[in-house]
């Protein structure tokens, strides 16, 4: 990050101590109007979703509708193949052998419903995401061991260097630094 | 004073650690060189695995009568191997997603651990269905897939739930396993130096950055997973169970079936768990996070589920008398007085009277017997498993039909041969990836609560806050 | 497999040619020789995983093996079909020609099914008297004995092959010396071409002897009637008119009686039971151990072998005082005088009079016939039961006698030449004989036979015999029925029949069967011949009651020989040992046949080996138990064999079955103790002056030795599968066998059902019942089976039928040792009572019961196994995965696994590799390694039939009784009835509509198609 063209700044980071700071910087962050920015920490911070005022996850939605074809699926497979296309007296009993493809179905859903909860949830977060400017920063690597950042991004409409570092400084900021693309 | 005392709940990681220091402490097992024992331990393994393979290439070659298989018992080691590690499999996902959902931060140390031992058992239970069959070579016929016959499976068949079962159980094992494995993937990533270990963990940890809008969701995810994972344990032993209570033999056409099955998987799995966690932590040091504290609470599991199992083997001889049915007393009788006789009683001890030993709160936090009732107890599950399966066949209906079973020196070399499957497996998770969730055991420390800082951002030791009630004894 | 394939190529190109060549040709192939040193490829390994592939394939090979390349050898002569089939093959359609077996000189009807020119089942012959349609389990294992490649395949000079034109130059110039000294022994044969040349030859050779010998043949019985009436005559028993038999020590139902199966099918009919009005026969059976004849009677006493004759004679003086004719046994009396069975005999045969029946085993000697028929006569029998036959062909001479005194000829050197024809005195003559000794001072021995056996081993000259399905011949049935041989094959190796080669020694060139027989019937029919033969040939069988019957009288040298034998009784101190022919092995000829050898006896359920056979209580005072190896010495002789415990049988004594223990015969007959026949040759024991009985000593060796017995557990433990009660209890409640009869309570689930579905109990789905449901179309018939337990005694005929049919293959001793019997129909043996001395046997025919609600289907996770149209549960081989599972869920535990590639070994390997396969019934699927098989009720022959059907009348519905199962064909008795269950008229609902109707394991609901009728016995109160 030799050449600082204004550009390609990609946001300004600030490490701090502990999970409370970063508690409190994320409200004045929000609070101050910021949208583009967030924290990160090694483990979720209990009550962090609030301060940052994080809208509901739409992840439950996602299950429910996996959850639902897997359901629907699996029984629309079963009787396809048993009672359309090739139904065969099996120990005298009906075609349409509720329930005995009980199990089948529930498995099905449960399957879905993981796959749903599982792909969703990187797809809601982004990930896979490979590249990312923030690990230009060597610093930044203690994110996932004991430290505590909070990023305001360039591209938010309130940014501004200034302000952003003075509001970092004023929460108590161990460390404020420039991110580059 | 009443002889009531509030006994607090003790700490769940032991020695003063910070987060870095528990970083460390795990993460470091990854990085350092690989130490000589473990390439000792691995050749063992492989040893093992080898007899497997030899076992399996020649059952190809020879044909299923190479077992001890006969007439009346068509169901030998096989289907008792596969019944024995699916139900061991069962107490990963259990610490992971039922304890997780009551809340119980204990689970932490031993959850990733837990799990990985799971996926392995599955892996080697998933062998034996595959290969117990007659024609090896088209058991892909069990998956609804087009063929040349234009016939479809038995959607009627218990072996067919199972089928669907055990893969689910597997995937979303599996996925659960890799979700909670991403952030310390990461962890490893970024405290890696050299470019290998970059890039592989790199890409395995997806570019995780610890945000909180991803922990927001991840939270979220990982709590639905929990949610579908506690019926998923709960239904995959039931399906197996299903295998025996759906038929029509005596000892196996039962309705007790599915709890009991369910129960056993648990005893069984949390033997294991213990079996693998003294030794694991021991060598690796890490009393402070596996801690007696754990142990005691799964002996306390162990028991519990002990005698759950012991409770069903009274019912089954209860029901067996209360419904009138000639053969089902019948089975039931020779169980513990016919031929098998051995076998039953071997069952009994090991899983009935061991664990009682767990009401002294003496022998729970004792180590070495610890230790030993968890190899008893699997052994005892693995004798309950021979007991259904072989003794209703050998036995049945039909007098004249009656028939002795033994296995051959392959039904054992093929058993004995998975554990090189599965020691294989844990000795690669053990070196290559974090074997206690460090985010997750981050997370409960007092340092992780926000409300356990003062308003100048000091941490401050959470004071013990004692119940209202037992506040008045003092 | 790879190195097979050299050989086979050799062999197609030589099939062109003549057999010989090929095989010589097949003997230089590398090839070739490689296979006779090693008799299987080495990619099949010989790993101690138990079944030892070497000794299982040379099973195999022997088991099904075909020898010769008979692809497309039909007979040159113009033979006829059976019934009206087309003449000219269809191909896959069989043809049926009759044809016949002799068995010790006895002919049985048959109907052979050729496919293509080969034969590959044999039936009874519904016209011939001596089978009424029915066969035994020797007629059922002809086929194979046909395909064996062990049977001999060229004449030996001296042990070398020669051609068999070398024998004719052989006969032409060595029996060119009339004058020499020349002993004929010869087996029993009722041919009247043969007899016609046994007169040239000894018109011929003015120092000519002849020898009919047959080890266990009835001669006693005849020499019997000397005794007694003076001259030779044949008893032939009509059981249809008899109320009472008492057998005494007589296995006449056994399939090795040579009139069994027409005596097994007179007394079982007498015991079919409509309704409570019909009647039944009762019979006493008195014998040391447990035969079938001894399972099916009402009343069973044991008693020694040697102790029959004083029990015979007490009879004979207690019905002396009451009826006129034994006036030489008044004032008799001995040990058994009072006991309570000679007094309830007494009474029963005197108030049955003329309309009862006794018999006595031909084993037992000359006397005891002398007095059962002088009894018989007394009770006015005559006529009515019992009638004394004059047969031509039987010797005016005590054979055993003639035996003997050739023998000491032979010792003494005053015999040139021997020529013994079909029989193996070397093996079977009794050991005091020294007969192999006495041959050696023999010039010259030739000796005709099928297999090269202990005696071909000693000859000079030895012919390769013709199997009768190879060859032109005649005779006569047990009760006097003339039939014509028809072969249905060429030669596969050149070999002789009995006529053939007597002809030739008789003119020194190669005799023509056909020719002979032609001459012979020529002879009976001088006019109108050639209609005449074509109507033999078409119904295989010409004229019956061909002996006739004779009057008789005590001859006056009667009571004389009664005195002598009353004063000496027989007794043997301790134990004694019994020597009988093996009910599957007979006397050893049948030992190279896998599927007898793998039949397990009908009563101790063994298979593979003979044991000495005793009471527990004996076992007890000798300390041993089964398999535990005793020693048994005998006249200065001495044998190693394995003890087994039979409940029922009489104690001190110990029975032993001859047959095994042979060496260098064949692949199956020859004792291998890894895999096959282990069993031990037993006629050392044997001795000219006890062919019975002898005294013993016998200790425990300490050894073990393993048996492979198909049933471990022989009590019913209180359960209902068998249901059975008494005559008068029947009439008394004829509802006797149905659940609630059996359990005081009815069915679960059925009342609550009746309230909710009407017929149907209590159920979760809504199932597929036939009649009203899709699953089952109206035009569809419905197949079901009902098996008439009153009418099974074991026999295990149905269960060679079944492997015949449906290429059901042999496994070997040890896989049955290790619980995997193929056999579709298995015969479960009960043991019934409190007495484990004195103990009731029942038998149960178990098929598959083709359950409408069948537990097996619903588990298969590949729908491999599922319900036909015509409700037959069928399996799906080729979608067969082999989970076994279907196995496990049968309650009935019917369902058999191929859990080695049982079939493919031995089509693909052994010495004749493309013949084995010809072997196979064609319209039978042959199973693979790791698939499920089971009783498919011979849909083969179902479909069969609904084809031909709805050819002839395109009714999709075959008639009534069109369709047979192999099983219910050669049944003696006619226990299974099979058929239409939508046709009410059918016999199977008939018989499914008797009230000894029921379901086994009628609880689960499986809804078996396969039912039972219960047995009913006919005790005498007297005896109760």
């Amino acid at each position: 990050m030799s050449t600082n063209n204004q550009n390609d700044l990609h946001g300004i980071l600030a490490e701090f101590k502990n999970p409370k700071q970063l508690l409190d910087v994320a409200k004045m962050m929000s609070k101050s109007g910021y949208t583009k920015f967030d924290t990160y920490s090694p483990f979720p911070i209990h009550g962090i979703d609030k301060a940052m005022k994080l809208k509901k996850s739409k992840l439950g939605w996602i299950v429910l509708t996996c959850g639902f074809l897997g359901f629907a699926g699996a029984v629309s497979m079963m009787y396809y193949m048993l009672v359309i296309d090739y139904p065969i007296n099996i120990s005298g009993k009906p075609f349409f052998n509720a329930p005995a493809w009980v199990p089948v179905t529930f498995e099905l859903t449960v399957l879905l419903s993981a796959f749903g909860a599982v792909f969703g949830m990187f797809a809601l977060n982004g990930l896979p995401k490979l590249h990312n400017p923030l690990f230009n920063v060597t610093r930044f690597k203690k994110a996932t061991d004991d430290g505590f950042f909070a990023c305001i991004e360039a591209n938010d409409s309130m940014f501004e260097t200034s302000k952003v570092k003075k509001l970092f400084e004023d929460a108590g900021a161990s460390h404020i630094e420039e991110v580059y693309e | 004073m009443s002889k009531y005392e509030y006994v607090p709940e003790p700490a769940l990681v032991k020695g003063n650690h910070d987060f870095a220091s528990l970083t460390r402490l795990v993460t470091d097992v990854n990085l350092r060189p690989t130490p000589k024992g473990w390439y000792v331990a691995m050749i063992g393994a492989n040893a093992l695995l080898l007899v497997l393979l030899v076992a399996i290439g020649y059952l190809f070659w020879e044909g299923t009568g190479i077992w001890g298989l006969n007439n009346p018992v068509g169901w030998g080691w096989a289907i008792i191997n596969f019944v024995w590690w699916v139900g061991i499999g069962h107490a990963g996902t259990l610490i992971s997603a039922i304890l997780f959902l009551f809340r119980q931060d204990w689970r932490t140390a031993i959850n990733r651990f837990a799990e990985a031992m799971t996926i392995f058992a599955v892996m080697c239970a998933m062998i034996f269905p595959g290969i117990h069959v007659g024609r090896i070579w088209v058991i892909y016929w069990v998956f609804p897939i087009p063929n040349q016959m234009d016939i479809w499976p038995n959607f009627n068949s218990p072996l067919l739930w199972d089928v669907f079962a055990v893969s689910t159980y597997f995937t979303v094992s599996f996925l659960f396993w890799y979700v909670g494995l991403v952030p310390d993937l990461a962890t490893i990533r970024d405290r890696a130096t050299d470019k290998i270990r970059k890039v592989v963990y790199g890409i395995f940890s997806l570019g995780w950055t610890g945000s909180n809008r991803h922990w927001w969701n991840y939270e979220k995810s990982y709590m639905i997973l929990a949610g579908l994972a506690t019926p998923l344990v709960l239904s995959v032993h039931t399906i197996v169970s299903f295998d025996f209570a759906v038929s029509v033999i005596p000892g196996w056409h039962t309705t007790i079936f599915p709890p009991y099955f369910v129960a056993g998987a648990i005893f069984s799995g949390f033997a294991m768990v213990l079996t693998l966690m003294i030794v694991a932590r021991k060598i690796y040091g890490m009393k402070d996070i596996m801690t007696d504290d754990h142990m005691e609470k799964m002996n306390i599991i162990i028991l519990v589920t002990g005698s759950m199992v012991g409770f069903a083997y009274m019912m089954e001889f209860f029901v067996a008398w209360y419904s009138g049915v000639e053969y089902e007393k019948a089975i039931f009788l020779l169980r513990a007085t016919g031929p098998y006789a051995w076998a039953y009683w071997t069952m009994m001890i090991c899983n009935v009277l061991s664990p009682q030993f767990f009401w002294s709160k003496r022998l729970r936090r004792h180590v070495g017997f610890t230790f030993f009732i968890s190899i008893v107890v699997n052994i005892g599950m693995w004798f309950e498993r021979f007991v259904i399966t072989v003794t209703s066949l050998a036995t049945d209906y039909l007098p004249s039909s009656w028939d002795y079973y033994s296995p051959t020196i392959w039904d054992v070399l093929t058993y004995v041969g998975t554990f090189g499957l599965f020691f294989t497996m844990f000795l690669l998770f053990l070196r290559f990836l974090p074997m206690v969730a460090v985010a997750e055991i981050k997370a409960v420390l007092p340092q992780a609560d926000p409300h356990n800082y003062d308003e100048n951002y000091d941490y401050q030791e959470p004071v013990e806050e004692v119940p209202e009630s037992q506040a008045r004894l003092y | 497999m790879k190195d097979l394939e050299p050989t086979d190529h050799q062999m197609s190109e030589v099939k062109e040619n003549t057999y010989w060549k090929s095989l010589s040709e097949l003997a230089q192939n590398k090839e070739y020789q490689k296979f006779t040193e090693r008799e299987f490829p080495e990619n099949a390994t010989e790993l101690t995983d138990g079944v030892s592939r070497r000794g299982f394939l040379r099973v195999m090979g022997a088991s099904i093996a075909l020898a010769g390349l008979a692809a497309c050898r039909r007979p040159v002569q113009k033979i006829l079909p059976y019934s009206n089939q087309p003449e000219d093959v269809v191909a896959g359609n069989p043809l049926f020609y009759a044809t016949a077996m002799p068995f010790q000189g006895n002919l049985i009807g048959l109907v052979a099914e050729n496919h293509e020119g080969r034969p590959t089942k044999l039936e009874g012959n519904t016209l011939h008297p001596a089978s009424h349609g029915r066969t035994n389990i020797f007629n059922q294992a002809a086929i194979l004995e046909l395909y064996d490649p062990d049977r001999s395949r060229s004449p030996l000079k001296n042990g070398t092959q020669v051609s068999i034109e070398d024998f004719a130059e052989f006969a032409a110039s060595h029996f060119s010396n009339t004058n020499q000294r020349v002993a004929f022994i010869s087996e029993a044969n009722s041919s009247p071409t043969y007899q016609n040349l046994k007169n040239q030859v000894l018109n011929k050779f003015n120092n000519a002897s002849w020898v009919t010998y047959e080890p266990f043949g009835e001669d006693n019985a005849i020499e019997g009637n000397r005794i007694a009436f003076g001259r030779r005559l044949r008893t032939l028993y009509n059981f249809d008119n008899a109320d009472v038999i008492v057998s005494l020590n007589d296995d006449f139902m056994g399939s090795h009686h040579p009139n069994g199966i027409d005596y097994a099918r007179q007394v079982a009919l007498r015991r079919k039971l409509n309704d409570t009005n019909d009647t039944m026969n009762r019979i006493y059976a008195v014998e040391d151990s447990f035969t079938p004849t001894g399972s099916f009677a009402d009343h069973r006493l044991r008693l020694k072998a040697s102790e029959l004759e004083g029990f015979t004679y007490a009879l004979a003086s207690a019905l002396s005082g009451r009826i006129s004719g034994l006036s030489t046994f008044s004032g008799y009396s001995n040990e058994f005088s009072d006991h309570q069975w000679i007094s309830t005999l007494a009474d029963e045969l005197i108030a049955n009079a003329g309309r009862s029946a006794l018999t006595v085993g031909f084993e037992h000697n000359p006397k005891l016939h002398a007095v059962v028929s002088a009894i018989n006569v007394a009770l006015g029998n005559v006529g009515s039961t019992v009638s004394y036959l004059e047969v031509p062909h039987i010797d005016n001479q005590d054979t055993h006698q003639a035996l003997q005194n050739v023998v000491s000829q032979m010792k003494a050197g005053t015999i040139d030449t021997v020529v013994m024809v079909g029989t193996n005195p070397v093996f079977t003559a009794a050991a005091d004989l020294d007969f192999e000794n006495a041959l050696s001072n023999v010039d010259t021995v030739v000796n005709l036979s099928s297999y090269v056996d202990e005696t071909s081993k000693k000859a000079h000259w030895h012919v390769n015999k013709a199997h009768f399905l190879e060859a032109w011949g005649d005779g006569y049935s047990f009760a006097g029925a003339r039939s014509v041989i028809q072969p249905q094959i060429q030669p596969l190796h050149k070999g002789l029949s009995e006529i053939e080669f007597l002809s030739t020694i008789l003119t020194g060139n190669l005799g023509n069967g056909y020719e002979l027989v032609q001459q012979t019937f020529n002879g009976y029919y001088s006019s109108g011949f050639e209609k005449r033969w074509r109507k033999i040939l078409h119904d295989g069988i010409d004229t019956t009651d061909n002996f006739n019957a004779v009057s008789v009288s005590l001859a006056s040298s009667f009571n004389s020989a009664m005195n002598a034998a009353k004063e000496n009784l027989p007794n043997t101190s301790g134990i004694e040992v019994v020597l009988r022919p093996d009910p599957t092995l007979y006397d050893g000829r049948y030992a190279n046949l896998g599927w007898l050898q793998e039949l397990p006896d009908p009563m101790t359920k063994i298979t593979w080996d003979n044991v000495a056979v005793m009471s527990p209580t004996t076992a007890e005072s000798l300390g041993v138990s089964n398999e535990d190896v005793v020693e048994i010495n005998s006249n200065g002789k001495s044998i190693k064999i394995a003890a087994w415990l039979q409940p029922g049988h009489v104690d001190n004594s110990i029975t032993l079955t001859v047959g095994y223990g042979r060496e260098g015969i064949g692949r199956v007959a020859n004792s291998y103790i890894d895999y096959t026949a282990g069993g031990v040759d037993t006629y050392p024991l044997r001795a000219t002056s006890s062919t019975l009985f002898t005294d013993a000593q016998v200790s425990k060796t300490g050894e073990q030795y393993e048996i492979a017995c198909v049933q471990d557990h022989h009590s019913l433990e209180g359960r209902d599968m068998y249901r059975q009660t008494t005559l008068e209890k029947y009439k008394e409640n004829p509802e006797f066998a149905t659940f609630k009869s059996v359990h005081g309570y009815g069915v679960p689930g059925m009342e609550e059902g009746h309230k909710l579905f009407g017929e149907a109990p209590i159920s979760l789905f809504d199932e597929q019942e036939f009649p009203d449901k899709i699953s089952y179309p109206e035009y569809e018939p419905q197949w079901g089976m009902a098996i008439d337990l009153n009418s099974c005694f074991g026999c295990g005929v149905c269960v060679i039928a079944c492997q015949a049919e449906n290429n059901i293959p042999v496994i070997g001793k040890k896989e049955v040792k290790r619980g995997r019997e193929m056999h579709w129909i298995r015969n479960d043996r009960y043991f019934v009572g409190d007495d484990v001395n004195e103990p009731q046997a029942v038998h149960q025919p178990i098929p598959c019961m083709h359950c409408e609600l069948a537990p097996c289907e619903q588990v298969c996770p590949v729908a491999a196994t599922t319900h036909s149209d015509d409700g037959i549960n069928q399996m799906t081989y080729n979608r067969c995965i082999g989970t076994r599972y279907c196995a496990n869920n049968c309650p009935y535990k019917v369902r058999r696994f191929n859990f080695f590639n049982y079939p493919k070994e031995y089509l693909t390997t052994g010495d004749d590799p493309d013949i084995i396969q010809m072997a196979m019934n064609p319209e039978v699927t042959v199973r693979f390694r790791g698939v499920m098989e089971k009783c498919t009720y011979c849909v083969q022959r179902i479909n069969r039939a609904k084809i031909e059907t709805k050819i002839k009348t395109g009714s999709p519905k075959p008639e009534d009784k069109t369709v047979q199962t192999a099983c219910q064909q050669a049944c003696p008795t006619e226990a299974i009835t099979f058929g239409d269950l939508t046709d009410k008229d059918s016999v199977v609902m008939q018989a499914k509509s008797n009230n000894r109707n029921y379901q086994m394991l009628e609880e689960l609901n499986t809804r078996p198609r396969t039912s039972y009728l219960a047995k009913v016995t006919n005790p005498n109160p007297a005896l109760a």
